[in-house]
């Protein structure tokens, strides 16, 4: 029987834009097994960025059901949520998002400094990770002093140095290079690959898409299509 | 975090240092004005206690209010032994009732004090305020010390005779021809005028009141007085009073009180300037973070975690601004404590309250840190509205924010 890691059932959420009402979401189901990497595609507005944000526990649809790692997500308070993101889940974002005044091995060791790690030891991991995203020696480097494809290797170092189960990537090549988008995708399917880190990522980039073992179709707020490849 | 709020109070240094250099400002001028205050106040409390008065006294009861001749210190033997246990060395007795001076034309009623030169000097200073002639020198020489209004009305200046008349142990008259020998310029009006001086033991002579005294007068450091004034109270019984300086001058320890407490709404007002500084800035400094503080609570920084890093920022640019102005603010009281300020021009006013003509800032240890305290307090209230703010952020929105 395969370990399901995310289950969302009937997920509906709608937002007020002037007197409109959006359907973000419009009856979303979708099962995620662990170990997988899925990408969601679908055009601007097709709901890919406020799913994960679903997954995430950074918002909260208006009905349906979501549970993560056997956890119902609804249920949960603010503090619970956050709690429940810094155990299980690691984020990429489009804009890497490294906090600047804090140079990439604090980058790195600042969710591990949350989870109460000690300093010599999320040192050691942050370095470690960021080894294994092939930016050993950047240790000491601020987010000004790399490049995009540097600072978005550094988000997944970050992302990953918690060990969560689940690493949400919002648009993670939107900024890159195509030389450096490709490098990121690769270096992700590795993790993957190594490390069994489920990997659920919004794009509507073809490189990524190309790299999907799951990919999910959207539009309009709903799953058009979702295709195990 | 504390590293986290550090480096984010430098990234933007230059407004972190004017919202720090504001902070020290305020309580280098703080630290100033309480240093000149409690320069005014303590110099004129010591010198109420040194000149004279001394700190503590021990009458018989009711002496204070009603002062009589023969109504004297029950046992002064057990006065002393609660003295020497209490640590104190040096006291004097001293003997008074009321007087009638007389000059060559003229005449005018007074406190006659006695006192023994000798032992007189290990407690007070009144010796130190004679301006003209010397002070007296033997217990029992027939000499008199008069305040510079009392010697000017009756006429005499040293080395001229003073009658002086009063009543005896008896109630009978007692007169007897003494020399003038100092004129005190004290600048005080109680002892200028209305006050002659006589050794005690002619005093006691004169009056008939051998070996009985009016008044215990102790010298203490402020310190050791309340400590001192509760051992004599509970030692003696009720046929004695111990009354501190203040029992005996509570206008001036009001009027000292009632300057703090000015000092104290200036406080407030510096504070508040201080306190809309620091939210100014970490407001300034929250609000541009929105977005960062979005991420961080994705990676799941809670609520509290994050107000607690505000606050933690709001907290260092106020400890910082105290470092600096405790720093600033001592070495000018410090400075001003040496060199002092000449006030001579505004001497004739203010002579009355005992002050010096040169004023030497000090500062109280509780003034000072009262004074960091409420500064501490007015940057982490400063960071109340702010953390609360970031508190509230809801992720997803935050992460949205530009």
């Amino acid at each position: 029987m395969a370990d399901i890691l995310i289950q969302a059932a009937a997920l509906h959420k709608s937002y007020a834009s002037g007197d409109a009402v959006v359907k973000a979401l419009d009856g979303v189901d979708l099962v995620v097994e662990r170990g997988a990497f899925v990408v969601l595609s679908g055009r601007s507005g097709s709901g890919k960025t406020t799913l994960l944000n679903m997954f995430g526990a950074l918002d909260r649809p208006d009905c349906g059901t979501l549970t993560l790692a056997g956890q119902d997500l609804l249920a949960m308070s603010a503090a619970e949520r956050a709690r429940f993101r810094l155990r299980h889940l690691g984020f990429v974002f489009q804009a890497y998002n490294l906090i600047r005044v804090l140079n990439a091995r604090e980058n790195v060791a600042y969710v591990l400094q949350l989870q109460g790690m000690d300093k010599k030891q999320r040192f050691a991991s942050a370095d470690r990770w960021l080894a294994a995203v092939g930016l050993a020696g950047f240790e000491q480097r601020r987010p000004d002093q790399m490049s995009g494809g540097q600072q978005q290797r550094v988000a997944v170092a970050r992302a990953l140095a918690a060990a969560p189960d689940l690493i949400l990537a919002d648009e993670p090549t939107a900024n890159l290079d195509s030389h450096n988008g490709e490098s990121l995708i690769a270096l992700m399917e590795r993790l993957n690959r190594e490390e069994g880190t489920t990997f659920v990522i919004a794009s509507h980039d073809p490189t990524v898409i190309a790299a999907a073992r799951t990919l999910v179709t959207m539009q309009d707020g709903r799953i058009e299509a979702v295709n195990h490849l | 975090m504390f590293a986290l709020a550090w480096r984010n109070i430098v990234r933007n240094a230059r407004r972190s240092l004017i919202t720090v250099s504001a902070v020290a400002l305020g309580l280098i001028s703080l630290i100033f004005l309480w240093g000149f205050n409690d320069g005014v106040h303590n110099t004129m409390m010591r010198n109420l206690q040194q000149v004279i008065v001394g700190s503590i006294q021990i009458h018989a009861d009711g002496f204070f209010h009603h002062p009589k001749l023969v109504h004297t210190v029950p046992d002064v033997n057990r006065v002393a032994g609660l003295l020497k246990s209490a640590g104190v060395a040096h006291y004097s007795g001293r003997l008074r009732t009321f007087a009638l001076a007389a000059g060559e034309d003229s005449s005018e009623g007074l406190i006659l004090l006695g006192i023994d030169p000798l032992v007189e000097r290990q407690v007070t200073r009144m010796d130190s305020k004679v301006d003209q002639g010397r002070f007296l020198r033997d217990n029992q020489e027939a000499a008199c010390v008069l305040g510079r209004t009392t010697a000017r009305n009756l006429g005499v200046v040293p080395g001229d005779e003073v009658v002086l008349l009063s009543e005896d142990r008896y109630g009978s008259l007692a007169a007897e021809r003494v020399r003038l020998v100092g004129v005190i310029n004290s600048g005080e009006m109680g002892i200028d005028r209305g006050l002659a001086i006589v050794p005690l033991g002619f005093m006691q002579q004169m009056t008939g009141m051998q070996g009985r005294y009016s008044e215990i007068v102790v010298q203490l450091q402020p310190a050791r007085l309340e400590a001192v004034a509760s051992q004599l109270k509970q030692g003696l019984d009720q046929s004695y009073e111990v009354l501190r300086w203040y029992d005996m001058y509570p206008m001036m320890k009001q009027w000292v009180e009632l300057e703090n407490a000015f000092y104290y709404i200036f406080l407030s007002i510096v504070l508040l300037i201080v306190a809309a500084g620091i939210m100014n800035t970490v407001l300034m400094s929250m609000l541009e973070r929105i977005h960062e503080f979005g991420v961080m609570m994705a990676l799941g920084c809670g609520r509290m975690q994050l107000a607690g890093m505000v606050v933690i920022e709001s907290v260092l640019l106020g400890v910082a601004g105290i470092a600096i102005g405790v720093m600033v603010g001592m070495l000018l009281v410090h400075y001003f404590h040496g060199v002092g300020i000449d006030l001579s021009d505004q001497m004739d006013s203010i002579t009355r309250f005992y002050l010096n003509p040169v004023v030497r800032t000090e500062i109280d240890t509780d003034h000072l840190l009262n004074t960091v305290l409420a500064v501490l307090m007015a940057a982490l209230l400063a960071a109340v509205w702010p953390a609360i703010r970031a508190s509230r952020l809801e992720p997803v929105e935050a992460i949205r924010h530009v």
